[in-house]
This record gives structure tokens, C-alpha cells and sequence, in this order.
């Protein structure tokens, strides 16, 4: 059983498909892809705005607040969707009935629709009860939808700590509450981290849906552009540039982090 | 093999049955027509799914008069011009305005409607021009020459739409503090629309002196002239004041 759900785990860390390709030193052929993606991007951005600024360089020009709207959502729906997942990934593994059927409940209706849908949803339904700025709805409905699939990480991450664990700290006097803090979630932690990573990446990605509730970010930026210039193929060249160099920034990051994290745990 | 056999030929099929219907449509000369259907009254979605509107309306009496049918086809606003450009249909009729930098990349018809740009602010505001909205949020459809009006405005921060009814329904939350859109559109909203004719109204019409033509792509005279031809003889019948009549009401 516990082996069966710590290869869910590693399955979650082997698994990138949501993400960049998250290289590592071990992996020569996916660091080298990540190189040749980064330096291609990069190199292609330089020579289309030098060899051709009308329209490149206006574009690049016009891009760099929606670059930072882009990120804004993405870190607050981040944060705040780790917070609803812990709490929810902890609500289905509690034993109290009500709180693991109403944890159950929102991941399953959650999972259950498009993220598009709920965006229009959440967005549109939260401005008929309370006055919320665009950006910050944005950031709800996305952490809403990403909070479930949290969930489904740190339950996971939980399950993957043998039980001994927790037997062993009840054994030594500590509560569940406590045994649950300061034993099994800091073990669990460094396991869930890799796949939130993923899901840090491909939150940041599907940020560029965000863009259909009038929020400013790096997609909108672009269309705003072309639809006014008319340079369509030129500005989404850029665009897609953007959201590469950015995302393969990212799981960079995110692998240098992991690579730390499993050195100290030696 | 079998299988195999049987795919190729149902190819074969769709490919032959493909071309004669291309070749049957030449002879009665059907247009494609992209239409972004958002834009009460002059193309909307009806209950049927169907695309109407006073441009629809206008549009089929100029089939009728220059022997060509169009076929409307909704298509979203944003990308519009692109998939003009790139041949996805052969005409644009979605309330274009007849713009200086649009004609470099477009041919146009002769103007079929005059339009203005209309400000909606909520009931409660006391803004009287655009300009009053110094510091706030004003919406308008991407790439709309309302969006454009608004840009004009220094301070004044301008927020995109997809469709102009998500920005009056944003505005009906509260996250905006004004709408600008074609004059008519925004006598649709503001004054016809069950659920907002009590929160919005109209603070000013902005006389911009714009005109909707159809828009081709560069290059297409034979089809423009014939369109042009058209849209002279309804006029001359006098087909246009009654659609304005009857999707439009008085001004």
C-alpha cells in the first residue's frame, strides 16, 4: 500500500509532461534540449528585434507590464492555492466525516471543469455578490482550481511518509495535531515539492487564460498589439518567445531547488 | 488491408464530394462573410442561433440586388482581420469602421451605416465625457475603435474585452467605470437591455463621424464593385432608413 503511493510520488516528480521539461545533471539529453530551447529562444528574440525592430522591437517594447501582470498572477494564485490545498489535502485524509466529504466534494467538482469554464464562472459570479478587482478574481479562480490539484499533491505526500512515523511520534507523546506538524508535513514537504513545481510551471501557463477576463497580462498585451498594428504572426511570434524563455527560466529554478534540497537531506 | 482499402476509398469519397460542392458553389457565387455576432443590433446571435442584425438584414438586400449570396459565418472579433488576410472568408461585415491605417491592410465598400462612439457609465456617475474618468477604468472591445477613443484619453486606463458585453457586464459589478462603444450598440445596452436599462446611461455621444464598411482583402476589385453596386441600389430604394426603422428604432 505505502509503496504503491510513494511511486505515485516519484511518479509525479518523473512526470514533467505538464511543465518544461525540468532538466537535471543526470539527464544530459534533457539539459541539452533545455540549452538549445533557452539560447534558441533567446537568440531568435535578439536577432528578430536587430535585424527587424518595425514591428519586433515595438512589440518587445509594448510587452514588459503584461510580462509582470503574467507573474503577479501566477505567484499570488501560487500562494494562495498552496493554502487551499494544504488545508484541503488534510481535510481528505481526516477522519472526521464531514470535513473529508467536503474536502472530496470541492476536489472532485473542481477536477471536473475546464478551467476556462470556472474562470468565466468564478468571475463573473463573484462580481454579482461582492465588488473584487479584476486581477485579484483572477487570482481566485485560479487558485481555486489549482488548490484541488494541491490537494491531491500534499494527500499524496502525506501518504508517501511510512506509518511508523507517525506511530513512532504518538508513541513518544506527541498529539496527532502535533505529530502531523512537526513529524510527517516537513518529510512530506520535500516530497510534494517537485510536483508543485510542476505545478507552478503550468499554473503559469494556463495564466495566459486570465487574459479572456480583461486582465492585462503578456497574451492580452500581444493581442491588444495585433489587433491594433494588424502584425498577428509577428506579435504572437513574440508572445510564444515570452511565455517560453519565461517557463524555461522557471523549471530551471525549480530543478536547481530540487537538486538542493536532495544534497541536504543527504 | 481491407481496412485499409475501405479508408482510401471513403478518402477518395470526401475529396470528390468535396470539389463538386466546391464547383457547384462557384456557379451561384456564395461569399463567406466573417461576422462577429456581439454586436447588437447590428449582428447579434438571435434565440434560433442564427446570425441577425441590421447588417445581416442590410447585407441580404445587397446579395439581392448585386446576385450574390452570403453565407455569415460567426467569428470572433480579435483574429478577424487576420483570417480576412489569410483567406479564411472573402468578406468582413462586423460594423468595421472605414479607418486610415485599416485601409493598408484592407479594401473597403462604400460606407453602409454612420456611427459615433456612445460613453455608458452607471446611473450614479456624474462623468459627462471620457476625460472626467481620469484614473479610472474604462472598457471597450479589443481593437475597436472605441478602444482606440479611449486611448486618446491620457490617465484614463483602458481595459480590454474579447466582447463588448463582458465589458458591460464588469461594468454592472463594478470593476469598470464606463463603457465606450458604437453609438448604436451602446443605445442597445444602456437602453434596451432588460437587465441594465435601470443601472446604465448613456453620458455622451462622442460625434466621431465613422463609418462601417465591408471590408475585403487587398486586391479583390471585381467582387468589391459588385458589393459597391449593391449597397448603391438598396440605398437609392430606400431599404436602409426602414432597417434603421426596425432594428434601430429613433435616435
Amino acid at each position: 500500500m505505502d509503496l504503491e503511493k510513494n511511486k505515485t510520488i516519484k511518479d509525479g516528480a518523473i512526470n514533467v509532461g505538464d511543465g518544461a521539461a525540468i532538466p537535471s545533471k543526470q539527464d544530459r539529453g534533457l539539459f541539452n534540449a533545455w540549452r538549445v530551447a533557452f539560447f534558441g529562444a533567446i537568440g531568435t528574440i535578439l536577432y528578430l528585434v536587430i535585424a527587424k525592430p518595425d514591428p519586433y522591437l515595438s512589440i518587445l517594447k509594448f510587452l514588459p507590464d503584461g510580462i509582470l501582470v503574467t507573474f503577479q498572477v501566477t505567484v499570488e494564485a501560487i500562494l494562495l492555492a498552496l493554502v487551499i490545498g494544504l488545508f484541503a489535502g488534510l481535510g481528505r485524509i481526516s477522519r472526521n466525516p464531514f470535513i473529508n466529504g467536503l474536502s472530496s466534494l470541492y476536489v472532485e467538482v473542481i477536477r471536473g471543469i475546464p478551467l476556462l469554464v470556472q474562470l468565466f464562472y468564478i468571475y463573473f459570479a463573484l462580481g454579482r455578490i461582492v465588488n473584487v478587482p479584476a486581477i485579484a478574481s483572477a487570482v481566485i479562480a485560479m487558485a481555486i482550481c489549482y488548490g484541488a490539484y494541491m490537494a491531491e499533491i500534499v494527500r499524496a505526500g502525506i501518504e508517501s511518509i511510512p506509518k511508523g512515523q507517525m506511530e513512532a511520534a504518538r508513541s513518544l507523546g506527541l498529539s496527532h495535531a502535533q505529530a502531523m506538524r512537526h513529524v510527517i508535513l516537513p518529510q512530506a514537504i520535500k516530497n510534494i515539492l517537485p510536483p508543485i513545481g510542476n505545478e507552478f510551471v503550468a499554473l503559469l501557463k494556463d495564466s495566459s487564460l486570465v487574459s479572456i477576463l480583461a486582465v492585462s497580462d503578456l497574451l492580452r498585451r500581444g493581442r491588444e498589439f495585433a489587433s491594433e498594428s494588424f502584425n498577428y504572426f509577428e506579435t504572437y511570434t513574440m508572445v510564444a518567445l515570452m511565455y517560453l524563455l519565461i517557463t524555461l527560466i522557471l523549471s530551471k529554478l525549480i530543478s536547481i531547488m530540487e537538486e538542493r534540497l536532495s544534497v541536504k537531506s543527504r | 488491408m481491407k481496412i485499409k482499402h475501405l479508408l482510401i476509398s471513403a478518402l477518395c469519397l470526401f475529396i470528390a464530394a468535396g470539389t463538386v460542392s466546391c464547383g457547384k458553389q462557384e456557379k451561384v457565387t456564395t461569399i463567406t462573410v466573417a461576422s462577429d455576432a456581439t454586436w447588437p443590433p447590428m449582428e447579434m446571435i438571435n434565440k434560433d442561433k442564427k446570425i441577425e442584425g441590421y447588417a445581416i438584414d442590410f447585407f441580404n438586400a445587397v446579395g439581392k440586388e448585386a446576385g450574390i449570396k452570403f453565407e455569415f459565418k460567426n467569428t470572433a472579433w480579435d483574429g478577424i482581420f487576420a483570417g480576412l488576410a489569410a483567406g479564411k472568408y472573402d468578406m468582413v461585415v462586423s460594423s468595421v469602421t472605414i479607418t486610415d491605417k485599416r485601409k493598408k491592410t484592407m479594401d473597403f465598400s462604400e460606407p453602409y451605416f454612420e456611427s459615433g462612439q456612445a460613453l455608458v457609465v452607471m446611473k450614479s456617475s456624474t462623468a459627462k465625457s471620457i476625460a472626467d474618468l481620469k484614473g479610472k477604468k474604462v472598457g471597450a472591445q479589443i481593437g475597436t475603435t472605441g478602444a482606440f477613443e479611449v486611448k486618446k484619453n491620457n490617465g484614463v486606463t483602458l481595459k480590454t474585452y474579447d466582447e463588448v458585453g463582458l465589458a458591460f457586464e464588469d461594468m454592472a459589478a463594478g470593476r469598470i467605470d464606463g463603457v465606450v462603444c458604437d453609438t448604436p450598440v451602446a443605445a442597445n445596452y444602456a437602453l434596451q437591455k432588460a437587465e441594465y436599462k435601470n443601472k446604465f446611461i448613456i453620458a455622451v455621444n462622442i460625434p466621431t463621424k465613422e463609418f462601417y464598411g465591408a471590408a475585403f482583402p487587398k486586391g479583390k476589385k471585381e467582387l468589391l464593385e459588385k458589393v459597391n453596386k449593391g449597397i448603391q441600389a438598396v440605398k437609392a430604394k430606400g431599404i436602409d432608413k426602414e432597417l434603421v426603422k426596425k432594428w434601430i428604432g429613433t435616435k
